[in-house]
């Protein structure tokens, strides 16, 4: 079952005059799929029309043979979806909620105590399961997220910034739960880390105030600048005449000191030094890029 | 620092929308009510002006009561804000001083909550200046009243609600605990208030309302028309040391909540965290052994059971709707403020049950439809309160906890996540209403009433409450979905509330166009529901349609995921606009009209439907029309025959009947005039040479010529057939006379009348001004000779012979007055023939119903109880008041006219008994079912009072009867009256008289204030129900008291024997009066001009009593007493005249049962008292505890709590 998710010319503006997304097309396929942008990139705006919650003004939405834009019943049927924010119904433990949303995906009432252990022992919260989900931490939060959206074996399964404000340790658990998801299905990660999708993406596209600047697979992008991109450190104050006169894709501070990345074809003079190509240099560079085109 | 404090705390409060919002409202509210008749705020406005101080008085200190929700809002904002924002680190890690904040932000919050004032006072001061308002009814502005009720009302309340709200919110840091908490005092509030509204409680019950409102109505309770114009509030007595106490508390309340304040951060938000769990939290977070175990082993997710990809099943669409309602109940029944306001209603019930239908202080048995009745004006408030909240709740709930993205993107088709929540509100309401029943069931089981009545709660819940509050929950979801707007959702829902009572009030009464309603359903013992229930399904099924219609557009607009513009809205909707979904909308499209069109049929078609503004401006017409006929020469009746077959199950009579008309006037008669009731059908009307000139079918008036005139002298037969039909059902003002058990109707209601009906007038001066109607004349002059021609009963006849025989179906008996002649059965109906042997009053009956009947005699005198079957309770106690009555009457006044005495129970629609020649109807709703215990002779037993009263008719009214002029009503009410209180005193004593007359004191001086036109003495009576009755009880008890009771009904006998049975022109109260003053010594003249010819009142009041020890175990004691008299005039304004009066002294004794609340009586004389104050020497033999003037209030007295006082004793000894 070819089950490819193909997005063509999505466009949303809001009513206060945002343009969410501008003719956003894009292919893809099954595997871990990142969506990287920064925010009010777009990228929940595109996250919620694919998961049916929100309609966009123009362009096609297909899942398969299935028109996500108007077949939503069924896109939900095959869907799991962690949004980027969300809470829960108060009082309630981690149990009889993911109980409660089981029966709402339509899991039969024979298989959904099995269902449930399952899921919570798969997200490692099965001896948290009686807790109340307002007393649960952020990670175990977001684990609790990812046991909802695997329900019912789903075929698409959309993750709205799933790491954020994690810290490195929970971070690391939680790539870990998405990288066994199988390969078979769609998985979208949107995100605006960029190890996220250098750790578990086998094809990703960057997106910008609501246009796709960038798709392919991380290691491809990563090859076409390689050996082009060179670091110094510099002084605070110098830094306004290096913007001038090179090509400065990133400026980040290490041990107190400003450390920028330039992209050039050959050595720039002036103490540069040759450093390996990131994803973030890739990241870096498109969107400033994007941005020189737009100035 | 605390200026600054303040200043930031007012831009924050009066930037919110609940400022704004509580402003207009009360605005509008205010507004409203001073301009129209169609909002009502703290009681009716009446006679009154508009602006009068005693209405702003009113209005203010009832708003600053509501205003309390809004104060909390204030309160509980500035407290919680910074807590909830979590702003509250960023503050107090400022140098701040705790005195400067705290301070600071109560100010700020006391100080909003003060502004939402402004509007009041604006909404009154613009409102009496609009032009539409009658002149006559708005007084000059003042600024006095304004002042006084915001300084002894609105302040004070504020401060006191202020502080413990600030209180309440300071340790519960929460929201919802604030407000649980406020209407928690409401409900202990409302309960305080029923559990003491005991007339022997109200001191009590007003020191212990923290709003005053208690206080202002003993200050005000008997101000007339002229003092609420003019008055302001005294700041005395009770209604100081309730303010004074009530700011203390607010004092306390603050100072508590300043205690225990403290400026550092509460470690509250997102939940309780018990130690356990936070130490698990912990060992969560560092368990990498675990987490790395799962690692490895879940490197293969095992297999989960999948989603079949196809479109939900119905089956599993149906277990998704009953997890997710069960999640939504849950939801609701969990939260602390659904069950608040649960307990709000119950005790509610509760403190209703106390007073429900209690007469003179005297309770009922808890039968069930009472329970029924309550149960709906109890929990009426807390539903609606219920389906309005948790209908925006759980609208808002997924996206207020954010949990919505989860949901919404779940395959659940959309009916079930909008369903669940109208599903779930349903089983709210249908929780609340079983709890209602049990509590109803348990208010019956502690009284000892174990007669419950299970059907007829659950009927009651589903007829007359269930059905309107789903339907109301539905529209609360629908305003919700489609403003999507939880502020406005709940505004319109308001909107919606107000909005019934504003049509109605505006004369748009139809049910049809008002949401959810229908016409009532009052329930009797005898008669059940009757036929009020089937426009009661119709309606509601109409309604129904409605609702359902509502629903689908729910279903098209409910908002899943990201709200979206209105244009992605519609589009959505147009998506979802689906064959089914419209086949459906097409179905309830069908069913709303087609059930609106058969009601509409009969409701409009086969009735016809009379709004209230109609009705009245018919009232209008058919005065200004044909008022100039009042007072032509026509003949009178001298004998009536009816043929009345009454056929109960279909609410149906055919009456055949036939006048005696004779020309008793000096000219003769050639043209008859006839009024007509036009609910009634005339079949045909005809006598020898009678040509019809005039039919009026709306206004039911017909003029006939005569061929030849009438003679004076001659007769002429009159016969006509009128059918009362009552098709299909109407839309209100169902008629309640004719029924299927328990029809009850007069010949006056529907048999054609001769001449003009006065009574058809309207009496409202107000709504006569509107129509241009001079001022109303009540009665004719006292002076008029000529309206004495006619007995004030009816002016058609004098005496007639009256025969009728009466048919109805075979499980019921029918009657009227006379004597039973023959009984038969005839096709299945059963036949009655009842003759009167000697002429009547023109005033009789006919009623019908399946009775069971209970039999006595008292001499030759046959008495006959027709009762309900169930309602035994009374029977016996009745048949004991009729025996005792007879007694009274017949040795005191005169012989009794018939061999025989019923008393027949009709049904509680109408709430009155009534003397008719030797028959009683008596309303199911006043004494059937009294509850009066034996050993309680607490209670008054007014049972035996009606019955007493009602017998005594048969001479004051049935005898002797007064011609149409003022104080008409004295010879029959107040006579009755009289004979009632001699009979009951003879059986019950003078303490109980004392309280009953405590009631009629209070009654009277309470319905002055009411007065529409003008208060008349009692020798004037128009008719004034509270002066012929209440008025007429104390000025007969103490014209009783002065001049003895021998003595008394001497001079009333001889005044029975020169009256009875006369032909006119009739007696009047000023004949009356002069044989009463026969009876009075001349020393004691002046109490008739007091008591019958002028408005009188007094203030007596004990100003100091002091004993000392007199010779052989004696007690001298001193009494400093001061009387004064005052002389008041139609409107309520006194002028003080010298007091030259024999009034009672007493001094009391220790406490002994059977005796007086004050004591054992040692002494009791009248004395001469004839200046203001004056010092009197008794001695007496025992030990004096209490001692008093007028004690036992037999004058009227607005103060008589400071007519006895304790004994001190006397200084220096």
């Amino acid at each position: 079952m070819n089950r490819v998710l193909t997005i063509e010319h999505l466009s949303k503006t809001y009513p206060n005059g945002v343009r969410a997304l501008h003719g956003v097309s894009l292919r893809i396929p099954t595997g871990m799929f990142g969506l990287l942008g920064p925010n009010g990139a777009g990228k929940s705006t595109l996250m919620r029309i694919i998961s049916t919650l929100q309609e966009p003004d123009a362009g096609r939405v297909t899942l398969g043979d299935l028109d996500v834009l108007r077949e939503k019943d069924r896109v939900r049927r095959l869907l799991g979806y962690l949004p980027q924010e969300f809470g829960v119904y108060p009082r309630l433990s981690a149990q009889a909620m993911l109980s409660h949303l089981a029966t709402l995906k339509g899991i039969p009432p024979g298989e959904l105590k099995g269902t449930v252990e399952v899921l919570l022992r798969q997200t490692n919260l099965w001896d948290d399961r009686k807790r109340r989900l307002d007393t649960f931490s952020g990670g175990m939060k977001q684990r609790f997220g990812i046991a909802q959206a695997l329900i019912g074996d789903p075929k698409l399964i959309i993750v709205d910034e799933p790491t954020a404000g994690l810290d490195p340790t929970e971070r690391l658990r939680f790539h870990n739960l998405l990288s066994q998801i199988g390969e078979n299905i769609v998985v979208i990660l949107s995100t605006h880390i960029v190890e996220d999708v250098s750790d578990l993406c086998s094809r990703m596209a960057i997106i910008s105030q609501g246009e796709v600047l960038l798709t392919g697979d991380p290691a491809g992008a990563i090859e076409r600048l390689d050996g082009r991109i060179w670091s110094r450190v510099v002084e605070r104050s110098e830094l306004a005449d290096y913007e001038h006169d090179h090509h400065v894709i990133s400026t980040r501070l290490s041990g107190g000191r400003t450390v920028i990345h330039v992209y050039a074809d050959e050595r720039p003079a002036g103490g540069f030094e040759r450093v390996r190509t990131e994803l973030t240099d890739v990241y870096f560079s498109t969107l400033k890029r994007a941005g020189a085109a737009a100035a | 620092m605390l200026a600054e404090i303040l200043r930031f705390e007012l831009r924050c409060q009066l930037r919110q929308p609940v400022f704004l919002l509580s402003g207009a409202f009360f605005f509008l509210m205010t507004f409203l009510a001073v301009t129209t008749d169609a909002v009502v705020i703290g009681g009716s406005i009446g006679n009154v002006d508009r602006n009068a101080p005693f209405v702003i008085l009113r209005l203010l200190l009832v708003t600053s009561i509501i205003g309390v929700f809004a104060t909390t809002a204030f309160v509980a904002n500035s407290v919680l804000r910074d807590h909830d924002t979590g702003m509250q680190e960023l503050f107090f890690s400022t140098p701040i001083r705790k005195r400067d904040y705290v301070i600071g932000r109560f100010a700020g919050a006391f100080l909003v909550a003060l502004a939402v004032f402004v509007p009041v006072v604006l909404g009154v001061l613009l409102g009496s200046l609009m032009p539409w308002l009658e002149p006559e009814r708005v007084g000059p502005f003042r600024a006095g009243p304004y002042l006084q009720a915001l300084a002894i009302f609105v302040v004070p309340n504020l401060l006191f609600m202020g502080g413990i709200q600030f209180a309440l919110a300071t340790l519960t840091r929460s929201l919802v605990a604030t407000y649980a908490g406020v209407i928690g005092m409401f409900v202990a509030y409302g309960v305080a208030g029923s559990l003491l509204s005991d007339i022997e409680n109200e001191r009590l019950a007003a020191m212990l309302d923290p709003f005053g409102g208690g206080a202002l109505d003993i200050a005000t309770r008997y101000w007339t028309v002229a003092e609420r114009n003019t008055m302001l509030l005294p700041l005395e007595g009770d209604l100081l040391a309730n303010r004074l106490v009530v700011l203390a508390l607010a004092v306390l309340a603050f100072v508590f909540a300043y205690a225990r304040f403290s400026l550092t951060v509460s470690d509250r938000r997102g939940g309780r965290r018990w130690p356990w769990r936070r130490g698990r939290e912990t060992t969560d977070v560092n368990e990498p052994a675990a987490s790395e175990a799962a690692e490895t082993a879940g490197s293969v997710l095992p297999a989960l059971p999948a989603v079949s990809p196809h479109p939900v099943l119905a089956i599993s669409a149906f277990r998704q709707f009953l997890r997710q309602t069960r999640m939504e109940i849950a939801g609701v029944v969990r939260s602390t403020g659904f069950l608040v306001i649960l307990a709000f209603g119950v005790l509610n019930m509760i403190g209703n049950s106390f007073t429900v239908d209690s007469i003179f202080g005297t309770s009922v048995h808890p039968v069930t439809h009472l329970m029924v009745n309550i149960l709906q004006g109890a929990f009426l408030l807390v539903v609606l309160v219920i389906v309005t909240f948790y209908g925006g709740e759980l609208v808002w709930r997924e996206r207020t906890v954010r949990v919505h993205e989860v949901i919404d993107a779940l395959p659940v088709p959309d009916w079930v996540l909008w369903g669940a929540k109208v599903a779930a509100l349903a089983v709210v309401v249908g929780l609340m209403l079983a709890t209602a029943i049990l509590t109803g069931i348990g208010i019956q089981a502690a009284r000892g009433y174990y007669a419950f009545e299970i059907g007829l709660y659950l009927r009651g819940m589903l007829l007359l409450t269930g059905i309107p509050f789903v339907l109301a929950a539905v529209l609360a979801v629908f305003l919700q979905v489609v403003t999507n707007n939880r502020h406005l959702g709940f505004l319109l829902m308001i909107v919606y509330f107000i909005s019934g009572p504003v049509l109605s009030a505006w004369d748009f009464n139809h049910n049809l166009y008002q949401y959810g309603s229908a016409p009532g359903a009052p329930y009797s013992d005898m008669n059940g529901f009757g036929h009020f229930v089937e426009p009661r399904i119709w309606f509601s099924l109409y309604w129904a349609f409605a609702a359902g219609m509502l629903a689908v557009i729910v279903h098209l607009l409910w908002v899943r995921g990201v709200a979206g513009s209105p244009r992605d809205r519609l589009r959505l909707a147009r998506q979802r606009f689906t064959r089914p979904v419209g086949a459906v909308l097409a179905m309830l499209a069908l069913g709303f009209i087609g059930t609106g069109s058969y009601i509409f049929y009969n409701t409009n078609v086969l009735n016809e439907y009379i709004p209230g503004d109609v009705r009245e401006e018919r009232q209008a017409r058919y005065e200004q029309q044909y008022k100039r006929y009042e007072g032509i020469a026509q003949p009178k009746i001298t004998a009536l025959y009816a043929d009345v077959d009454i056929h109960p199950e279909r609410r149906a009579v055919d009456i055949r009947g036939r006048y005696s008309l004779r020309n008793k006037t000096a000219t003769p008669v050639d043209e008859l005039h006839l009024s007509v009731n036009p609910q009634a059908t005339v079949r045909s009307l005809d006598a020898p040479g009678l040509r019809p000139r005039l039919d009026d079918g709306t206004l039911g008036y017909r003029i006939y010529d005569l061929d030849a005139p009438l003679a004076p002298g001659d007769s002429l037969e009159l016969s006509f057939e009128v059918a009362i039909e009552n098709p299909g059902f109407v839309n209100h003002g169902s008629n309640t006379s004719v029924v299927r058990n328990g029809t009850f109707f007069h010949n006056v209601t529907y048999f054609p009348r001769i001449g003009y009906a006065r009574r058809a007038e309207l009496n409202d001066p107000n709504d006569r001004r509107r129509h241009g109607l001079a001022a109303i004349q009540r009665m004719p002059s006292i002076d008029d000779a000529a309206a004495r021609e006619n007995h004030y009963i009816t002016s058609e006849s004098d005496w007639i012979d009256f025969e009728t025989v009466v048919s109805t179906s075979p499980d019921q008996i029918a009657l009227a007055p006379g004597y039973l002649q023959r009984e038969w059965t005839e096709d299945g109906r059963r036949y009655f023939h009842y003759k009167m042997d000697a002429p009547i009053l023109g005033l009789v009956a006919w009623l019908s119903a399946d009775w069971e009947v209970a039999r006595d005699r008292w001499n030759d005198v046959a008495i006959e109880i027709y009762h309900h079957r169930t309602h035994r309770y009374n029977v016996d106690r009745m048949i004991d008041a009729v025996k005792k009555s007879l007694d009274y009457l017949t040795s005191e006044f005169a012989p009794y006219q018939h061999r025989q005495l019923r008393i027949v129970e009709f049904p509680r629609y109408r709430g009155f008994a009534q003397s008719l020649p030797n028959t009683i109807p008596y309303s199911e709703s006043i004494g059937f079912i009294a509850r009066l215990d034996e050993d309680d002779d607490e209670a008054i037993d007014y049972v035996f009072y009606v019955t007493a009263h009602e017998v005594a008719h048969q001479w004051w009214a049935h005898q002797v009867v007064g011609g149409n002029v003022q104080g008409a009503t004295v010879l029959t009410e107040t006579m009755s009256q009289y004979s009632a209180l001699m009979v009951m005193e003879r059986e019950y004593g003078r303490e109980q008289m004392r309280r009953f007359l405590q009631y009629e004191l209070d009654g009277y001086l309470s319905a002055r204030g009411g007065e529409l036109i003008e208060e008349l003495p009692l020798l004037l009576v128009e008719n004034q129900g509270y002066i012929h009755y209440r008025k007429g009880s104390l000025v007969m008890y103490a014209l009783r008291d002065h001049v003895g009771e021998e003595a008394l009904n001497a001079a009333l006998k001889r005044y029975v024997e020169a009256v009875r049975f006369q032909e006119p022109p009739y007696t009047y109260s000023r004949e009356f009066l002069s044989f009463v003053r026969e009876a009075v010594p001349p020393e004691m003249e002046s109490i008739v001009e007091d008591l019958f010819e002028t408005i009188t009142l007094y203030d007596n009041r004990l100003v100091a009593a002091t004993r000392e020890p007199g010779p052989d175990g004696t007690w001298v004691v001193n009494l400093e007493v001061e009387s004064r008299k005052f002389r008041a005039d139609g409107e309520g304004v006194e002028t003080e005249v010298p007091v030259d009066d024999w009034i009672d002294i007493a001094v009391f004794g220790a406490r002994e049962p059977g005796a007086s609340p004050d004591g054992k009586l040692l002494v009791l004389e009248k004395r001469k008292i004839d200046a203001a104050e004056t010092v009197f020497e008794l001695v007496v033999n025992e030990e004096p505890r209490r001692a008093g003037i007028d004690p036992f209030t037999k004058l009227i007295d607005r103060n008589p709590d400071n007519n006895v006082a304790t004994v001190s004793a006397a200084s220096g000894s």
